[in-house]
């Protein structure tokens, strides 16, 4: 039996027509393909953990092809936060044009030997590809990228030594191949096993399932586990109670619904950049993918602007003292849940300043 | 004893180096004397640095024109970075290097030479010895680096 793909398309939160007509193109392709199953979503950000979409994600054992309106990064730890979990697939539609040696460069400057939060998890061994709706215009390259991806997937999916440990005794084959209980028999009544009937019909196209949600749109922080080292800062400074921590104390995100809409300020205090807000408008903050070397610094504040330039931290403590003055409550400044940097440094040879300045000769050509 | 014709700081690994010969603006400009009161700029090694291979400059500005110090007068595009660009002392500005904007990679090959940017008639109070710029890198190079931080967030 040929090895099915799930592809779902998560739907944008706008109503715009070029972007329905992409996603409407896409599944009109696909019903046609054999072996792959569509099913049609709204946003993913803004699915309802108890819902239906989320539902028939889960419902979903193998591996998932998941196309929507956000980064790789950002839906693939949505997926991961309502429990879809998998590999890592890799996938050829890439946002950024730049250099792919130089990222992997950056990706692995990043392999420092610190303790990450998934080095501690088990991961199903299946594969997630997420593919990102706004690289390309037409549906054609997507249709492609899919039926490569089926390919690469496609396998038996059972062997009749699988089951068995060591090698199948003649009598175990002869019976697997000719069951005697009723219940495995083919409903051609022609004594094939069922595996080998499935072999000889012909695949059947699948209609497009379809879930559709009605719900407001969200505003929370999503974690990367990759990047996360569970130091804790943000649950430190967050004054609105949106993160807790789980039965292992791993921190996680625990009342999204208590985010201020809107706030990204948590994500600047992360010193490793693993906090994500996918709607927000800063490519680096919704979780593109670029690190050190993709992304173009500015740099006018060097170069005699005349604003005094503040630090991210700086910049996270106003947008928190904004969003506690809306709530109602008082402005904290940089007092409260902001730990210094340098704090517990002098014992280590290296900290981070000597890591930027080497950073800045990665950025060399 | 000669004085040196260049000095020299250190970005990380990278020698940044600058001529005794003219003088230098915290705008990371340098200002070379053409006759007096005229001042021909360009970038200094640190914002090169910075900027990598120039890909695209451009003026808000027209010759001629009177600018006020700190006045936003242009951008620029790199390789790694972008940035707007800011008038380094106050007065008239008669004019731009036109052949740059055809070919900006000039300032990555002759910095200091065939890549100026534009001559400004104004007063030279505000300008830097190389010596003075020097320190006031030692300064900024601490902000700098925050800044390039900062951007990641």
């Amino acid at each position: 039996m040929a090895k099915r793909i799930a592809v779902v398309v998560s739907q944008g939160q706008s109503q715009n027509p070029a972007k329905r007509g992409l996603e409407e193109d896409i599944v009109a392709a696909l019903i046609m393909e054999p072996g792959i199953d569509v099913t049609v979503i709204p946003h993913l950000y803004d699915l309802k953990p108890d819902g239906t979409g989320v539902l028939a994600l889960d419902g979903i054992k193998g591996n998932l092809i998941v196309l929507s309106w956000l980064y790789e990064r950002g839906a693939r730890w949505i997926l991961d936060r309502n429990n879809i979990c998998g590999r890592v697939g890799q996938t050829l539609i890439k946002a950024d044009e730049s250099d792919e040696e130089e990222d992997e460069e950056e990706i692995v400057a990043g392999d420092d030997g610190k303790q990450r939060v998934i080095g501690k998890r088990e991961i199903p061994n299946r594969r997630i590809y997420c593919i990102d709706l706004r690289v390309h215009d037409a549906a054609q390259p997507y249709i492609d990228e899919i039926k490569r991806i089926a390919a690469e997937n496609t396998q038996k999916l059972v062997q009749l030594g699988d089951w068995l440990q060591g090698v199948a005794k003649p009598e175990q084959l002869e019976r697997f191949a000719n069951p005697t209980n009723t219940t495995a028999l083919g409903g051609n009544g022609n004594g094939k096993s069922r595996h080998e009937e499935a072999d000889d019909a012909p695949v059947k196209q699948t209609d497009v399932i379809r879930i559709a949600e009605t719900g407001d749109r969200r505003w929370y922080p999503v974690i990367d586990y990759s990047r996360c080292t569970n130091c804790m800062e943000c649950i430190d400074f967050c004054l609105f109670g949106v993160y807790g921590v789980d039965k292992v104390e791993t921190i996680l995100v625990e009342q999204p619904d208590n985010c201020r809409k809107g706030c990204p300020a948590c994500s600047r205090v992360c010193p490793e950049n693993a906090i994500m807000f996918p709607q927000h408008k800063t490519p680096a903050i919704a979780g593109a993918a670029v690190g050190l070397v993709g992304l173009k610094i500015d740099l006018s504040k060097l170069f005699g602007a005349p604003d005094e330039g503040k630090s991210a931290e700086e910049i996270a403590a106003l947008e928190r003292d904004e969003q506690l003055v809306l709530a109602g409550r008082d402005a904290v400044g940089m007092a409260v849940g902001m730990r210094k940097r340098q704090e517990g440094q002098p014992d280590q040879p290296r900290d981070e300043l000597d890591d930027l300045i080497d950073g800045l000769d990665e950025l060399d050509l | 004893m000669k004085e040196p014709d260049s000095l020299t700081f250190m970005m990380g690994e990278f020698a940044a180096i600058f001529p005794t010969d003219r003088q230098y603006a915290k705008n990371h400009m340098w200002a070379m004397t053409q006759s007096e009161g005229v001042y021909r700029f360009g970038f200094t090694a640190y914002a090169v640095r910075l900027l990598q291979d120039v890909y695209f400059l451009e003026w808000s500005v027209d010759a001629g024109v009177t600018l006020a110090e700190r006045q936003e007068m242009g951008a620029i595009e790199s390789k790694k970075a972008e940035s707007a660009l800011y008038s380094p002392i106050a007065g008239r500005l008669p004019r731009f290097n036109n052949e740059l904007l055809s070919d900006p990679s000039t300032i990555n090959v002759d910095k200091y030479g065939e890549g100026w940017l534009f001559e400004i008639e104004g007063s030279s109070d505000e300008l830097l010895s190389a010596a003075d710029y020097v320190k006031h890198l030692e300064s900024v190079w601490e902000v700098t680096q925050r800044t390039i931080k900062g951007q990641l967030n």
